[in-house]
């Protein structure tokens, strides 16, 4: 299959994921099941598999920044590294639902974040992190531990 | 983390073999990236995919320790004791061992076994040729186990039946996979076409070594289904001694470089 393909297939699949957690309130434990584990389940067979075919005939590594850059030069990566990502920061938006949902913060506070985990993985996950600290100063019984 | 509700599998081989039941099915789940990279990767090796081999070494692992796990319910304590827990973990991590390797020469397009050329390569297999005797072993060590074990509750023949279909297994595998292995390959002959029988992948041109090596490995399953059919003992030993007949003769038509029953097709 052409790494154009899969790309136009995986994109939706996560984008399917981020809506779940969207609404996560109305079906939290589908949704979880869905974002957390169905569907970065599927993204990870599938850059599995893409590794295992094509890694070894890709140039580059991971010591130096051109040897990486080098190894996004080859489609086939280049597409493992993007569902890397898929997976991953879904993933993560799938964690701080389920963490804010734990602490009792309130879900359409946790959207933003959600975003900028879509957008920006890690930024996003900082800026939960900061949220969730700044509730459990408010509130330390009712936040978990960090 | 939402618990998904998973099957769970038969209590009792968990509780006789929980390193081998464990395994089997970690063997078979690591299949599905194995069976995924197979659909994109259309390299070969040798006419073949080269997700196919360690497709089969999959499938053959996970079927072989599972039918360990059953059987180790013939033991007198199951695998509980120290001595066999140790034994059965060496095991397992030469199962890991060699599907790691079939799996990582299949990534880099090269030979597994048979791969003398790079030195590296070499090593290991011959570090993998030390790591299938200690986990065939395992075939052979529970057979004579069961076979001393008075108090299995099975009847005679059924008892003599799967003590002596394991130890078969141990012997006839070793005898077959040693011979193959001391070849420079698996064929006997130069094939033409590469027809070869689906999934097993046994030439139907010219001789081909590891059809002895299956029937061999695959005693431990046939001679225990005589042993339920079969209403005494001697009629075990005569089964035994006609399928060990059967390997010899799979081992002898290859040398011939002659496929295994042309007439299959």
């Amino acid at each position: 299959m052409p790494p154009e393909d899969l790309f136009q297939i995986a994109n939706p699949i996560a984008m399917l994921g981020w809506i779940a957690l969207t609404f996560a309130p109305f079906a939290p434990r589908i949704t979880d099941a869905v974002a957390a584990l169905i569907i970065p389940m599927l993204m990870s067979v599938a850059y599995s598999a893409l590794i295992l075919a094509y890694w070894s005939g890709a140039t580059g590594g991971y010591n130096s920044l051109p040897d990486v850059m080098a190894l996004f030069t080859d489609p086939h990566i280049a597409l493992a590294g993007w569902v890397h990502y898929l997976a991953f920061d879904l993933f993560v938006g799938a964690w701080a639902t389920r963490r804010a949902r734990a602490a009792g913060i309130n879900h359409l506070l946790v959207l933003p974040h959600l975003v900028l985990i879509f957008l920006f993985g890690p930024a996003g996950f900082l800026t939960y992190y900061a949220m969730h600290w700044a509730f459990q100063m408010r509130s330390p019984a009712k936040g978990a531990t960090p | 983390m939402t618990a998904l509700p998973m099957t769970r599998t038969p209590s009792r081989l968990w509780h006789d073999a929980p390193a081998f039941t464990g395994l089997a099915l970690f063997i078979a789940l690591t299949a599905i990236p194995l069976l995924a990279a197979s659909l994109i990767d259309t390299r070969t090796f040798l006419d073949a995919p080269v997700w196919q081999k360690p497709l089969q070494f999959h499938l053959a692992l996970a079927t072989y320790i599972i039918t360990l796990a059953f059987f180790a319910r013939f033991l007198p304590q199951g695998m509980q004791s120290r001595r066999w827990r140790i034994y059965a973990a060496v095991v397992c991590f030469c199962i890991i061992a060699e599907l790691v390797w079939v799996g990582g020469a299949a990534t880099y397009g090269t030979a597994s076994h048979f791969n003398v050329d790079d030195p590296v390569m070499g090593i290991l297999y011959g570090l993998m040729g030390v790591f299938a005797v200690i986990l065939t072993s395992a075939s052979g060590t529970m057979g004579v186990a069961i076979w001393r074990n008075p108090a299995t509750g099975l009847a005679p023949a059924l008892h003599l039946a799967i003590a002596l279909g394991l130890v078969l297994t141990c012997v006839l595998t070793l005898i077959a996979a040693g011979t193959l292995s001391s070849m420079a390959g698996h064929l006997v002959g130069t094939p033409v076409t590469g027809a070869r029988l689906p999934i097993l992948g046994w030439s139907r041109e010219v001789g081909d070594l590891r059809v002895a090596h299956f029937f061999a490995t695959h005693a431990l399953h046939i001679i225990p289904i005589v042993g339920l059919l079969a209403p005494a003992r001697s009629l075990v030993w005569a089964a035994s001694a006609a399928y060990s007949a059967l390997v010899a003769f799979a081992m002898w038509q290859a040398f011939q470089g002659l496929p295994f029953l042309p007439w299959l097709g």
